[in-house]
Order: structure tokens, then C-alpha cells, then sequence
């Protein structure tokens, strides 16, 4: 599980491993991030998922192994 | 999935970007044209001065969808190569923090691809801009990328 930008300042720390029930989805992984960050919980409108690197549904269900982020929006350039 | 060229070239670099090198780099004998965007870091932001710039990505995905833009440039526009670099980390005033180049025999599609990479990488490619001011910083306003529909039910 992997946070950038100011998700990341939040939270005080970029990656991490989590173990989750089987069937769980990125939406459950978020929620077990709000109740140990509960300011996270007011960002969750403005990310967006990714799951192996590619953008990535709420509601996608997680495999072992999956790389998961929650991104802000962008502002490269 | 999607064609690599492999003359393109995208890249998410530390040190300062060589614009000359990356012009010579898309240019070829069978080229018109060369379009090239230099994005760099200006010194006020809404009206407030800026002291510098830091710019993360999440680099993995971030050069994935460098390379899709590549990939989409090759699809919509007659281009021959491009190439794409984006810096991160601390940047002063003034410092190139993007610079995308794009060959064709002809401007129009030249012009037209530049375009189209820029304002496609500041909508999906993972990178953000931290700017810092005499008095605090803040995370840029940036753009959400669209998100994928819902899943589709489990089978």
C-alpha cells in the first residue's frame, strides 16, 4: 500500500504491507487507513485508486500480492 | 496494450534536463518539424512568490502512462518520434521541470502532439508538485484522473 503527496504527509509514511480478509476490496483497505488516520477519511473524494499500477475502481476486490495506492490529483507538468 | 517505439523516450530524471540533447535526440533527416514544450518553474503562484519547487511521482505508474501518452501520440498524429522527461525533486526558478519533444514531417501534427502530451500528462500521469513560499507550502490543485467504472461483479 502505497501514499503520496499529501496523503502521504498525513499518514507520516509512504509504504506499507497489509494483510486482508479474502474478498476484501480497495475500499476496505482505505477505511482500515481512516480508522487509524481518521483525517484521511475527509481526502477520500479526492483520490483516486490504483491497483498495479493502473487506475482502479473502489470496489475492485484485492489478490495477494497487489500493489495498491491512493493518489491525489495530479499536478505534474 | 500498446506498440513501443523504441526511439521514444520517456524519462523521470534528478539532475537538470539537457533541452539541446533532447532536441537532437527526435530529430532526423526525414523530419519538417520539431515541436517542443519546456514547462519551468515560475517564480509566483496566485499572486504569492514562490521560493522553489519539489516535485514526487509515483514512478513506476508515472513512466507507464509517459509511455501510453507515446503510444497514443503515434495513434492520433502523423509524428515520427517523441520524447518525454519529467524532473523531480527540489527545482529553483526558472528550471525546466517538463520538457516533451515531438519530430514530424509536417508542423500540424507536431503542434498538435505537443498539445496533446501535455495536457494528457497533467491529467493522468502520477506526479505532484509541492511549492513552498516565504511563509508555508502547499500541494498544488492538481486534476483528479478519471476513474475506472466499478468492477465488474465477481464470476
Amino acid at each position: 500500500m502505497l501514499l503520496f503527496g499529501r496523503v502521504r504527509e498525513l499518514a507520516g509514511y509512504r509504504e506499507e504491507a497489509e494483510d486482508l480478509p479474502e474478498g476484501a476490496t480497495i475500499a476496505d483497505l482505505f477505511d482500515r487507513y481512516t480508522r487509524r488516520f481518521p483525517a484521511l477519511a475527509g481526502f477520500r473524494s479526492s483520490l483516486v485508486a490504483s491497483r498495479n499500477q493502473e487506475f482502479a475502481a473502489w470496489d475492485t476486490k484485492l489478490a495477494e500480492g497487489d500493489e495498491i495506492a491512493f493518489l491525489p490529483p495530479v499536478s505534474g507538468g | 496494450m500498446f506498440t513501443i517505439h523504441q526511439e521514444d523516450l520517456f524519462e523521470l530524471v534528478q539532475a537538470p534536463i539537457d533541452v539541446p540533447a533532447l532536441h537532437r535526440r527526435v530529430r532526423g533527416p526525414e523530419d519538417g518539424a520539431i515541436v517542443i514544450f519546456d514547462g519551468f518553474v515560475r517564480n509566483e503562484s496566485h499572486g504569492r512568490a514562490t521560493k522553489f519547487l519539489d516535485y514526487e511521482a509515483y514512478e513506476p505508474m508515472a513512466l507507464s502512462k509517459m509511455r501510453e501518452i507515446g503510444a497514443q501520440l503515434h495513434q492520433k498524429f502523423a509524428i515520427r518520434r517523441v520524447a518525454i522527461v519529467h524532473r523531480l525533486g527540489r527545482l529553483e526558478i526558472g528550471e525546466t521541470s517538463i520538457l516533451i519533444a515531438v519530430s514530424a514531417a509536417h508542423r500540424a501534427a507536431a503542434f498538435d502532439a505537443c498539445r496533446y502530451a501535455i495536457d494528457t500528462l497533467k491529467k493522468t500521469v502520477p506526479i505532484w508538485k509541492k511549492e513552498y513560499f516565504e511563509d508555508g507550502a502547499v500541494w498544488a490543485d492538481g486534476e483528479l484522473p478519471p476513474a475506472p467504472p466499478a468492477a465488474k461483479p465477481a464470476s
